[in-house]
């Protein structure tokens, strides 16, 4: 009477390809969100929602020659709160109020016109595009790099989960094909 | 009585620090004070400074919106700025440190452009000045200077 104790690869692979998966859950999350708004910043900015309001100012006398009353005038046209950070003069037309709350006010004197310009972050984007660009710290890159290892474990034993007429070394074996040429496709053409 | 004393300065003195650095934002390695140059020393002649680390200050004007790979500093002359540029993600300047002082210690780089690209860029400048430009008038190629930093400290 034998008791040879063998392992059941196919369970194994099962169980692991389940528990790794739900794992990886949460980072699949984080990286496909900021994989599309990286993919889309030329048309969308992923960091930071900016606005930017214009007020019309033409008949003013600027105190051109000193800039606290200068910037005073312009809070005051802008009707804004916020205290004043700094202030810059960009050019001889325009001059620049900088606000403790990251927004600013411009001036532009050969248009007649203050432009506010509004910037909120937006800071669940930030965080996941800080995350997949690895701008944390280099520790984010190893466990990234493992990250990239399970994902490459799931792959793998995603092909050997199923047996049968659904496996997919049988007529499925045309997805598998396929999402491999699709990328493919796109080097080549 | 006194240990509550001790705990509650050693409390205020923690918080003091904490609030301290909580406005001071640190990229790569610490700047060197010691290496502190006026942007309008540098802008004047710029190839003379462009063999080792120079340190420079100045109000954050401009922040690259999409990357925060490069920033503008306003000089301490009217009108004039100096970049600083980093490669993407070696650095991340936020938006919202337009207006903070930054110090920034690092290489000045020199880019030589062709007669055609500094025809752009100055009608570009023109262009946002919204100032008339003659491309004609523009008859010689310029070279544009910008920082690469090792270190930089935003302070709010």
């Amino acid at each position: 009477m034998s008791n040879k104790s063998s392992i059941n690869w196919f369970k194994l692979n099962r169980n692991l390809h389940r528990d790794i998966g739900y794992f990886c859950v949460g980072l699949v999350i984080i990286f496909a969100v900021s994989g599309i708004a990286v993919n889309h910043k030329d048309d969308w900015n992923p960091n930071y929602k900016v606005s930017h309001q214009q007020i019309s100012v033409s008949d003013e006398t600027w105190q051109l020659d000193n800039d606290e009353l200068l910037i005073e005038q312009i809070i005051s046209h802008a009707d804004v709160s916020e205290p004043v950070k700094a202030s810059y003069w960009v050019s001889p037309q325009e001059f620049k109020v900088f606000l403790k709350n990251g927004n600013n006010l411009s001036l532009k004197l050969n248009k007649d016109i203050i432009s506010y310009e509004a910037i909120e972050p937006r800071h669940v984007f930030q965080a996941f595009n800080r995350l997949h660009l690895n701008e944390t710290n280099e520790s984010w890159v190893i466990f990234s790099d493992i990250f990239a290892g399970l994902l490459l474990f799931l792959a793998i034993s995603g092909l050997f989960m199923i047996k049968g007429k659904n496996s997919p070394w049988g007529s499925r074996s045309v997805l598998v094909i396929g999402g491999m040429l699709l990328p493919a496709a796109y080097v080549f053409l | 009585m006194f240990l509550k004393s001790k705990t509650f300065i050693a409390f205020s003195l923690a918080l003091l620090s904490f609030s301290q650095h909580a406005f001071s934002l640190q990229f790569g390695n610490q700047v060197d004070s010691d290496k502190l140059i006026k942007i309008s020393t540098v802008m004047a002649s710029p190839d003379d400074y462009l063999a080792s680390p120079i340190t420079v200050e100045g109000t954050i004007t401009g922040v690259c919106e999409k990357r925060g790979c490069w920033m503008t500093l306003a000089s301490d002359k009217r009108f004039e700025n100096l970049r600083i540029k980093v490669e993407d993600g070696d650095m991340v300047f936020p938006m919202t440190a337009k207006g903070s002082k930054a110090i920034v210690t690092g290489k000045l780089d020199k880019i030589q452009l062709s007669l055609g690209r500094t025809k752009a860029l100055l009608a570009h400048k023109a262009q946002q000045a919204g100032e008339s430009f003659d491309a004609n008038s523009v008859t010689e190629a310029m070279a544009i200077y910008q920082l690469v930093p090792s270190g930089v400290e935003i302070i709010e």
